[in-house]
């Protein structure tokens, strides 16, 4: 019996027009996303974690305290829990200044580690502390929220689409603190977002939910790699095919502005350089199933840099393409081809190919 | 003592008092139904603006009636403090507390509806318990309601006639308070002392709704005392 710790979920909430029926049990490791559409209950979720749904019926259970227990009429008030919440929309107190916002929950925090200073730091809140809250921008707001909600000192943090509204800029900036403050803190996060690339830049395992259940849950590559198979016409959780990596960087730059990622242990792939990324750390990036294409021979006289060898282990048929599943060294690669091209080059299972595509397919998250 | 002076003290005593209790009442009172999502809310709800439409004599026969030795809240009332209830200052507050109950509920039932349950949430989440919540959170962000809540409450218990007539009778010192004082100057013909109150009455009053008036003015990105101006109006417009 495995001793990690882990969050318990089994309710259920039911309301005129919708239903939550979730039983899952999540780890509380690292950041863990929660992906779906509008209406397939992730906010309602993360409500029913943080006690501000009252039809929840069931059990939760965060680390072995019970959260809410419906059957033993036990419910744990939203300020007993531990649990924080970092909203959509900011919901600093418009009466008080940043620092007094970030105070209101130091002085309530009962076992207190942090300093609202050692946050402002960590937050780059110092020039803003005076400052009242409905002075500052989205991004500035979402900021404070994070760095407030961090300050109860909660033992599960989660985050409500908190970079909806906000700029590229802005986001890629609250991405990285948010990384950042996990690692620092080895703060338990869900989070919740309909984007699935905010997802796949930090979370390292992946919930789907559609209309109220649980469609999949496992490793964010995995998961990804599974909606690839699902139905485009349906309206539950689909996205654009693709393969998702988080491989690690061989060399920075190979003195023609590309950077070199390891597939295995025999193969590499390139993609065009970047300043921020960082020799031997893993890069999460990912390459849309029809930026890459396939030959039965190797093509060793093509402008194209990227070609890796590997295995067909899977051939699913859609709507006139096919969606061809490769793996190179044990990495996983997702291709679609038009059913023409798949009847002229008869493809089948376990036959081996050729995989090429382009240096600036392969998409990082760094912008 | 001069007998205006004292139904001046009598007035301020009974609006004072009245206004502390109207503020410890209506504000549960308000909160709850703020956040009643129930069909019996319009019925409370118009159970509390009754007296806005209501004459006010109505009331007070209903009120004398039940302050009286023979009927039950007449009877504990003597029973616990071994007085009369009807014809006496604490008659006339029980009655000024109900006579203007609306003028403190809706302007606050309003406010908390206005502020929603977002920050509450909030501040739950931070470890805010409910009572702190309240503090820290509603009270600040509603100040201008409780301040116009209280002002009207006040206002409207200096300006009762009818349910105080009904209840106190005209004792001085006990029950006799300006409106009254000002309807014996009238029926005496003693109108240079009818006019003093009238005009003493009448700018008072102005001075105090500009009062509201000034601390409602909207001040930029606050909706909330946005609203209260128009509330303001609304609530003035019964009087």
């Amino acid at each position: 019996m495995s001793n990690a710790p882990e969050l318990d979920i089994d309710i259920t909430v039911n309301y005129r027009q919708f239903n939550l029926a979730i039983s899952q049990k999540l780890p509380l490791t690292g950041i863990t996303g929660i992906f779906g559409h509008s209406g397939s209950g992730k906010s309602t979720l993360l409500r029913a974690i943080a006690g501000l749904e009252s039809s929840v019926q069931g059990e939760i259970t965060l680390n072995d305290q019970c959260l809410i227990n419906s059957p033993k009429r036990i419910s744990i008030r939203p300020e007993d829990r531990q649990v924080g919440l970092v909203f959509q929309n900011s919901r600093l107190f418009p009466h008080l200044t940043v620092f007094d916002n970030l105070n209101f929950a130091a002085k309530r925090c009962k076992h207190s580690q942090l300093t609202v200073d050692e946050v402002i730091k960590l937050t780059n809140l110092s020039s803003l502390v005076s400052q009242k809250a409905d002075e500052l921008s989205g991004g500035q707001q979402q900021r404070v929220a994070l760095a407030r909600a961090i300050l109860a000192e909660p033992k599960l943090l989660l985050l409500d689409e908190p970079l909806s509204a906000l700029d590229q800029h802005s986001k890629n900036q609250l991405l990285k603190m948010m990384l950042n403050i996990q690692k620092k803190l080895n703060l338990p996060i869900l989070y919740v977002s309909h984007s699935l690339d905010e997802l796949q830049q930090v979370c390292d395992k992946l919930l789907i939910l559609s209309q109220g259940e649980v469609v999949d849950f496992g490793n964010i590559h995995q998961v990804i790699h599974q909606l690839n198979n699902c139905d485009n016409s349906d309206d539950n959780a689909t996205i654009h095919p693709q393969t998702s990596l988080s491989l690690t960087i061989k060399k920075r730059d190979n003195g023609h502005g590309l950077t070199s990622l390891a597939v295995g242990d025999a193969q590499e792939i390139f993609l065009v350089a970047n300043a921020d990324f960082e020799q031997h750390s893993p890069l999460r990036c990912f390459i849309l199933a029809s930026d890459i294409s396939i030959c039965l021979t190797e093509p060793t006289n093509s402008s194209i840099v990227n070609h890796l060898f590997g295995t067909i282990s899977q051939i699913t048929h859609q709507v006139n393409k096919v969606l061809v599943r490769v793996n190179c060294d044990s990495q996983e690669f997702f291709v679609t081809i038009s059913a023409f091209s798949q009847q002229k080059l008869a493809l089948t299972v376990n036959q081996q190919v050729y995989l090429q595509f382009k240096a600036s397919a392969v998409r990082t998250f760094i912008h | 003592m001069n007998p205006d002076l004292q139904a001046l003290i009598t007035t301020l005593e009974m609006a004072a008092l009245t206004t502390i209790i109207l503020l410890m009442i209506g504000t549960p009172l308000a909160w709850y139904l703020a956040k009643m999502t129930s069909r019996f809310k319009v019925i409370i709800e118009a159970i509390v603006a009754l007296p806005l439409v209501l004459p006010p004599t109505v009331l007070g026969f209903y009120l004398l009636i039940a302050f009286s030795p023979e009927h039950l809240p007449g009877q504990l009332w003597q029973q616990a403090t071994g007085q009369q209830l009807a014809f006496s200052f604490s008659a006339i507050v029980i009655g000024s507390v109900l006579y203007s109950l609306p003028f403190v509920v809706q302007p606050l039932q309003k406010a908390f509806e206005q502020l929603g349950d977002s920050l509450l949430e909030a501040g739950a989440l931070l470890g805010a318990g409910p009572i702190d919540r309240f503090f820290s959170i509603v009270l600040p962000l509603t100040k201008a309601s409780f301040i116009t809540a209280a002002s009207l409450g006040f206002a409207h218990t200096v300006g009762e006639f009818g349910v105080i007539l009904m209840i106190g009778g005209n004792i001085p010192g006990e029950t006799r308070v300006l409106s009254i004082a000002l309807f014996d100057h009238v029926e005496a013909f003693d109108y240079a002392k009818a006019h003093l109150l009238s005009i003493s009455l009448l700018l008072s009053s102005m001075l105090l709704l500009a009062s509201i008036y000034w601390l409602n003015l909207p001040k930029k990105n606050n909706t909330t005392k946005l609203n209260h101006r128009i509330k303001v109006k609304e609530y003035t417009s019964h009087e």
